[in-house]
């Protein structure tokens, strides 16, 4: 069954209001939900018309929510790797470990990884004590790469895997040569050679939010009736199809915003569609998010969820 | 006399028996070593501009790799004459 729903698209077209006007419905079915805003520009706070942080805080009966702090999750990711260098190696080589630390903060694909391991906290942590979690995701560049990342990472630490089994197969062959040789002093089992044992772990939580994003989740695309935001839309499902991730609905968000003639491109069509029309007098209190009328896309979510 | 002529046999027997191991596994050593550097290479390429995984995971992986580290370090100094390294390995004066 999905516990899961994902919801991307492109900046600006609703991502937030939509999750959240899903989460509050289905809230008030009578569901424990939990929704989280992934979105380094939390705004989930401004849609619920309340105060959230990085642990959930109760909105009223059956909803919670939750803003991931990416900075606090990078921090403390560095601080857990910069303790355990600290713990294994000699004084000489930690002595600049702060200055690199600092730089590494910065380092490209930081904030993705902190993005992936604060999903893992949710869905491995929090998630158990609710019926369905739903998540708001950061604009498509953000939620593509942090959804290919177990994918591209698994393939990195598959490959590595391949390479320290041969390492430790030569330390075995020579350890049982030469008893007396340094490599006996190394580790040479899998059970004892902390390198593999970490490899093996890592690889288990990469598999584990590769299941979650292609077996266990509903992801719905959010599109406006605009060239721009349905191109952009292709772009996450093609994507998202070689990632071997399957796409679940798409949402037409803003419907009548203008008079322009506007059709739902064919790529698209084939996937179940939900039309929430634009609302003129705008979305002022948390009631005007159920009234947008998120009941047949949580229809289409339970259905679909039986399947699984 | 015998008794200790007989344990000078046995030093000897043990010194010849351990230099016969360490000649047969001098290849392998060699190897081993190559894979340990080339996966340390591959750990820390990123910062060298070699390809790497994402730096996160060879965060994860460093503070459990200072032997190849040390390796990698060692294999850096002897980088400027490795055809040397190869002919000493080989015992080709």
């Amino acid at each position: 069954m999905h516990h899961t729903a994902f919801f991307l698209g492109k900046g600006g077209v609703g991502k937030t209001t939509l999750s959240s006007a899903f989460a509050l419905a289905l809230a008030r079915t009578g569901k424990k939900v939990l929704i989280a805003s992934l979105d380094p520009a939390h705004n989930l706070g401004d849609a619920l018309k309340t105060t959230l942080s990085g642990e959930p805080r109760i909105v009223e009966p059956n909803l919670e929510a939750l803003e991931v702090d990416l900075a606090q999750w990078v921090d403390k990711y560095l601080d857990e790797s910069r303790a355990q260098l600290k713990a294994t190696y000699s004084y000489n080589l930690t002595l600049n470990l702060d200055s690199f630390f600092s730089i590494l903060k910065y380092s490209p694909g930081t904030e993705e990884y902190a993005m992936l391991w604060a999903i893992e906290d949710i869905h491995c942590r929090l998630a158990p004590a609710y019926d369905f979690v739903v998540f708001d995701t950061p604009p498509t560049a953000l939620s593509l790469r942090f959804l290919s990342l177990p994918a591209i990472s698994g393939l990195w630490v598959a490959e590595l895997t391949k390479l320290r089994e041969k390492i430790l197969q030569r330390r075995q062959t020579i350890t049982r040569l030469n008893p007396e040789s340094p490599v006996a002093a190394s580790c040479v089992d899998k059970s004892d050679d902390k390198v593999y044992g970490k490899l093996g772990s890592i690889r288990a939580r990469l598999s584990m939010l590769d299941a979650l994003f292609s077996k266990q989740s509903f992801l719905s695309v959010i599109v406006n009736p605009d060239e721009l935001s349905v191109r952009e839309a292709l772009r996450i499902k093609e994507e998202l199809t070689r990632l071997g991730i399957p796409l679940s609905a798409v949402c037409v968000n803003k419907q009548g915003v203008s008079d322009a003639a506007w059709e739902q491109t064919p790529e698209l069509k084939n996937l179940p569609q939900f039309i929430y029309n634009f609302s003129r007098d705008g979305i002022t209190t948390r009631d005007d998010l159920t009234a947008i009328g998120a009941e047949p896309l949580i229809r289409y979510f339970l259905e679909e969820g039986k399947k699984k | 006399m015998p008794a200790q002529f007989g344990h000078m046999l046995k030093t000897a027997l043990k010194i010849f028996t351990q230099i016969n191991r360490e000649k047969a596994t001098g290849m392998l050593d060699f190897e081993l070593k190559e894979l340990e550097n080339i996966f340390a290479l591959l750990i820390l390429g990123g910062f060298a501009g070699l390809p790497s995984p994402p730096s996160p995971i060879a965060m994860e992986l460093m503070p459990y790799m200072e032997r190849e580290l040390t390796i990698l370090l060692s294999r850096t100094d002897l980088s400027q004459d490795p055809l040397g390294v190869l002919m000493g390995m080989l015992e080709i004066d």
